[in-house]
C-alpha cells in the first residue's frame, strides 16, 4: 500500500471520528469544517498567524529530527524553548530602542539557542553519565523550566500589577515586524535555514549517518567506531539549540514579552509531527503547516461556532495515532526478507 | 510422524532460494539437511517452521496437508523449531519461558506448570533450574530449555539449527542421547540442520543435500565426510595443511597479571605475551571466560586488576575507542547484535566504518569500497543490498571484510560461525595473510578442529584457570577436548 494512500486514508478515518463528535455535540459537520477553514485561511490575517505557529513549530520539528534519528526521545525540547526564551528576554529586558535593531536581534537569538543548548546538555548529560532516560530527564527538566519561568515573571521580572508576565519590550528588542502583515520574514527564513541545515546533515553527512546508525542499533554502532556517546550529546545539543531559537520566536514576535507558557506546546508538536513521518524527514514543513492550520482554526470554531478549541487537539492527536496504527499494520504484511 | 514436503517453492525478487524441494521424512529417524551458505537451508527451515509461507508447494504431516502462518500454528501442529540464536528472553526466568505460549487462560497456573517442566527435564535427561534467569544460562542450557519448551507444547516434528554451535561436549553428548530417545521411543522425526560432519555422522540415518535451492541428493548413511562435501559441492575438498609456525620477536600484546571479572566464575590472573603474527586460540567451555577475556583485551570491558600493554605501550585504562585508532580490532560472534545494523546497506556500513574524521559522506567512494570487498570475500549481496537480506554466512564475511587492514592485534569471537567448510577455509586464508604481515590473531572458537588446526598457541580456560599451551603440534582435537573438560593431560 503506498504511503501516500495510507496516510490519506488515515486523514479520512480521523476525520470521520471528528464528524461523530460533532454530531454528538449537536453541530454541523459542514459548516463546522468551512467555519474552520475560513478560520484559518480566510483572511490575510490568520494566514498569517498560521505562518506564525508554523515557525517556531519548524525549528522543534527540525530537531527532533536529529534526536528521533538517533532514537532519542527528547520530550525535554518543551524545557529548552522555555530556556531559550528565558535566555533571550534577559538580554531584550534591557533594550529600550524603539527601532528594530539586528545586531541586538541576532544576540539575543544566540542567547536563547545557548538556553536551549545548555538545558539540552543536562538531558544529554544524565543520559550519558547517569543512564538516565532523556524521557525522565527531559520531563523533570522541563518542570523546573516552568518554575523558574513563573518564579521570574511573578517576581524579580514582573511588569508592574499582578499579572505573571514581564512589561513589553521595546521595539529594538522584538523582531522586525511588517506593519500590514503579522508576518516575520526574518523568523520564516531562520525556521527554513534551520531545517535545510538539519536535512543536510541527515542525509550527507558522516555525523548523519552515525546518528542513523545509532538510532537502529547502538551496540553495533558502538563496534562499528561510533562514538556514542559524543554523538548522543551533539544530537540533544543541537535540537536544544533549535528549541531555544523557538523560544526566541516566540518571546520576541509571537508574544512580546515573557509570560508562563510562552513555550505554547509548540514542542509537543513538535514531537507529534517527527512521529507521524519518521524517517521522511522531507515531510516535515509539509506536515507542519497542516498542523499549524488547526490551532488557528479551532481558535476560530471557538468563536464562530462555540466549540472547545481543544477540538482541534483531538483531531491532530487521533490523525497520528491512526497513522501509527497504520503504520503498524503495513508492517506485518509485508513478507519477511530470507 | 510421517511429513512430506511437496514442490517447495519461494522466490525472494530474482533469487529462487528454494526450487521445487521434495523431500520424506519417517516418523522415528534422524536427519541431515545440508548445504552450503545460501542454498536455502534457512528459507526451508523458516517456511516449515511458520515463520514464512512458500509461494507454491505444500506440507503433508501424517498424510493429511496443513497450512499454518505462524509459528505458533506450526507448533500447534507438532512442528517445533530450535534456532540458532535460541529465541528467549533473557530478564525472565526459565520457568516463565516454558510457560510462554502454553495456552493456559488468563492466568499462567505456575505450580502445575512447575512440575510439567521438571518431569519433561526429568525425561529428556536435562538439568536447568527453573528459577534462574535466563541471562545467566549458557547457551547449552537455553537450547534445552527452548526443545523442553517445544516438547512438552506437542512437538513431533523437531528442526535443529546448528544446535552443537557453542555448547560443550558434555551438552553435546547429552542432546544427541535425547534425540535419539526421543526418535527411538517417541517416534518423533528429527531434521538437524548443521554444517558439522561429525555430528552428522554421529547421530543421523539419513542426509539430504541442498545446492542452490534445490534438492541436490539424498543418501543413507553412512557416508564419509568426503562423500558428503562432495555431493554439497560437487567436489573434494582437501584437508588443509597446517600453516607453518611464524612469529617474529616484537612483543603485540602483554598482558600482566590481568584479572578478568566473570559473574559465574572468579578467575585467577592471567600473564600472556603474544608476539607480531602468532594465533592463539582461545578454547574452553562456554562461559569459562574466554569471552571475558577477549572482551577485557579488546578494551569493551574492564579487568579486576593488572595491566594491559600493546607494543609496549599501557593501555589498560584505554577504552574500545582509543585501542582501535592503536590497531586493535575486534569482530563479535552475534553478527546482527553486535556488529552489524539491519536496515542500512553495504555501503553504508563501509560509509560508517571506514569515513569517520570528514564532514560529508563519500558514498560512491564506500560504494566502490563495499564493491572491491564483495569480490574478495565473495559475499552473496550488492552494494546497496541491506545488511538483513544477505544470508548469515554472507553476513559474517561482510564483518570480516569491513576490518582495517594492518592491524597490529585481531580479536574474533567465534569467526566461521555459520559458515561452511568451503566459506571457512577461504576466511581463514584471508586471516593467515593477515598473519603474514603481522598481524597478531586471538579467536574464540567452539570448534576444536578449528583451534587445533590454525593456532600457533592454545590457551584453554577451565574452572577459571587459563593453561597455555605453547606447542599444540602434537595435540589432537580429542586430547584438547579433554583438557577442555578438566582432565588434566
Amino acid at each position: 500500500m503506498g504511503e501516500a494512500a495510507a496516510f490519506t486514508a488515515a486523514l479520512l478515518i480521523a476525520l470521520v471520528l471528528v464528524c461523530l463528535v460533532l454530531l454528538a455535540l449537536g453541530k454541523d459537520p459542514l459548516e463546522t469544517a468551512q467555519k474552520f477553514i475560513n478560520g484559518a485561511l480566510g483572511t490575510e490575517n490568520r494566514r498569517a498567524d498560521v505562518l506564525t505557529t508554523a515557525v517556531p513549530t519548524l525549528l522543534c520539528a527540525s530537531g527532533l529530527l536529529l534526536t528521533f534519528t538517533a532514537g532519542l526521545w527528547n520530550i525535554g525540547i518543551e524545557g529548552q524553548i522555555t530556556m531559550g526564551a528565558i535566555f533571550a528576554s534577559a538580554l531584550a529586558r534591557g533594550v529600550t530602542d524603539t527601532q528594530p535593531n539586528l545586531a541586538i536581534l541576532v544576540l539575543e537569538i544566540f542567547a536563547a539557542a545557548l538556553g536551549g543548548m545548555l538545558w539540552a546538555l543536562l538531558v544529554a548529560l544524565l543520559k550519558t553519565r547517569a543512564k538516565v532516560n532523556e524521557i525522565f530527564g527531559g520531563v523533570a527538566l522541563n518542570f523546573i523550566a516552568s518554575n523558574i519561568l513563573i518564579y521570574l515573571v511573578s517576581g524579580p521580572w514582573q511588569a508592574p500589577g499582578n499579572t505573571p508576565t514581564t512589561a513589553p519590550f521595546a521595539a529594538g528588542a522584538l523582531f522586525p515586524r511588517y506593519e500590514a502583515q503579522r508576518l516575520s520574514l526574518h523568523a520564516i527564513l531562520i525556521a527554513i535555514i534551520g531545517f535545510a541545515v538539519v536535512l543536510a546533515i541527515l542525509n550527507g553527512t558522516h555525523f548523519g549517518l552515525q546518528l542513523r546508525a545509532m538510532g537502529r542499533n547502538p551496540k553495533s554502532a558502538f563496534l562499528l567506531g561510533v562514538r556514542t556517546q559524543r554523538a548522543t550529546i551533539a544530537a540533544l545539543v543541537a535540537c536544544g539549540a533549535l528549541a531555544g531559537i523557538a523560544g526566541a520566536v516566540q518571546v520576541l514576535f509571537v508574544r512580546g514579552r515573557l509570560i508562563t507558557g510562552v513555550s505554547g506546546g509548540v514542542g509537543f508538536l513538535g514531537v507529534l509531527i517527527v512521529l507521524l513521518v519518521t524517517v521522511r524527514g522531507a515531510w516535515v514543513p509539509l506536515v507542519t503547516l497542516f498542523f499549524a492550520i488547526v490551532p488557528v482554526g479551532s481558535n476560530a470554531l471557538s468563536i464562530s461556532m462555540n466549540l472547545d478549541s481543544s477540538l482541534g487537539n483531538v483531531f491532530q492527536s487521533a490523525l497520528v495515532l491512526i497513522v501509527l496504527l497504520a503504520n503498524g499494520l503495513c508492517e506485518r504484511r509485508r513478507t519477511p526478507v530470507p | 510422524m510421517h511429513v512430506q514436503i511437496d514442490q517447495i517453492t519461494k522466490t525472494f525478487g530474482t533469487l529462487r532460494a528454494n526450487d521445487a524441494i521434495s523431500m520424506a521424512l519417517d516418523g522415528g529417524r534422524i536427519y541431515a539437511i545440508l548445504g552450503e551458505n545460501g542454498a536455502g537451508k534457512s528459507t526451508l527451515m523458516k517456511i516449515l517452521s511458520g515463520y514464512q509461507p512458500s509461494d507454491f508447494g505444500q506440507i503433508l504431516l501424517d498424510g493429511a496437508p496443513v497450512k499454518f502462518a505462524t509459528p505458533a500454528d506450526a507448533l500447534r501442529c507438532g512442528i517445533g523449531m530450535l534456532h540458532q540464536e535460541p529465541l528467549d528472553i533473557a530478564p525472565m526466568t526459565a520457568l516463565d519461558n516454558f510457560i510462554l505460549g502454553s495456552p493456559t487462560g488468563l492466568l499462567p497456573n505456575r505450580r502445575s506448570a512447575r512440575r510439567a517442566f521438571i518431569d519433561t527435564i526429568k525425561r529428556l535427561g536435562f538439568t536447568l533450574d527453573a528459577d534462574a534467569y535466563i541471562d545467566t544460562l549458557t547457551i547449552g542450557e537455553r537450547q534445552q530449555l527452548e526443545i523442553t519448551r517445544l516438547i512438552s507444547l506437542g512437538a513431533r516434528f523437531l528442526i535443529l539449527d546448528e544446535p552443537t554451535t557453542g555448547i560443550s561436549a558434555g551438552q553435546k553428548e547429552q542432546l544427541f542421547e535425547t534425540l535419539r530417545d526421543l526418535a527411538k521411543h517417541d517416534g518423533l522425526t528429527v531434521a538437524l540442520v548443521s554444517h558439522k560432519l561429525e555430528d552428522v555422522e554421529a547421530l543421523c540415518d539419513h542426509v539430504f543435500v541442498l545446492r542452490a535451492g534445490k534438492l541436490a541428493g539424498d543418501a543413507p548413511m553412512p557416508l564419509s565426510p568426503a562423500q558428503m562435501v562432495e555431493m554439497m559441492f560437487g567436489k573434494c575438498i582437501d584437508p588443509e595443511p597446517r600453516p607453518a609456525q611464524h612469529s617474529t620477536s616484537a612483543d603485540v600484546l602483554r598482558l600482566d597479571a590481568l584479572r578478568v571479572h566473570d559473574e559465574r566464575l572468579t578467575m585467577q590472573k592471567v600473564s600472556l605475551n603474544i608476539r607480531a603474527g602468532q594465533v592463539v586460540g582461545l578454547a574452553g567451555l562456554d562461559g569459562s571466560g574466554q569471552r571475558a577475556f577477549l572482551r577485557v583485551c579488546a578494551g569493551l570491558e574492564q579487568p579486576l586488576s593488572g595491566r594491559a600493554f600493546l607494543s609496549g605501550e599501557d593501555v589498560t585504562a584505554c577504552g574500545y575507542h582509543e585501542r582501535a585508532r592503536r590497531g586493535v580490532a575486534f569482530a563479535a560472534a552475534g553478527r546482527l547484535e553486535e556488529g552489524l545494523i539491519a536496515g542500512l546497506t553495504l555501503a553504508e556500513h563501509f560509509a560508517l566504518a571506514h569515513g569517520a574524521g570528514r564532514l560529508r559522506v563519500d558514498m560512491p567512494a564506500a560504494s566502490a569500497q563495499a564493491t572491491a570487498q564483495i569480490e574478495r570475500y565473495s559475499v552473496r549481496g550488492r552494494p546497496d543490498s541491506r545488511i538483513e537480506t544477505l544470508s548469515g554466512g554472507n553476513q559474517q564475511r561482510v564483518l570480516l571484510s569491513m576490518l582495517p587492514d594492518s592491524l597490529a592485534l585481531l580479536l574474533l569471537e567465534n569467526p566461521t560461525r555459520g559458515l561452511d567448510v568451503d566459506s571457512a577455509r577461504s576466511i581463514w586464508a584471508r586471516l593467515l595473510a593477515r598473519r603474514e604481515e603481522g598481524t597478531a590473531i586471538l579467536f574464540i572458537s567452539p570448534d576444536l578442529d578449528e583451534i587445533v588446526q590454525y593456532s600457533d598457541r592454545i590457551a584453554v580456560f577451565y574452572g577459571g584457570r587459563v593453561t597455555v599451551i605453547d606447542d599444540p603440534s602434537s595435540l589432537t582435537a580429542a586430547q584438547l577436548g579433554q583438557l577442555i573438560g578438566g582432565k588434566a593431560l
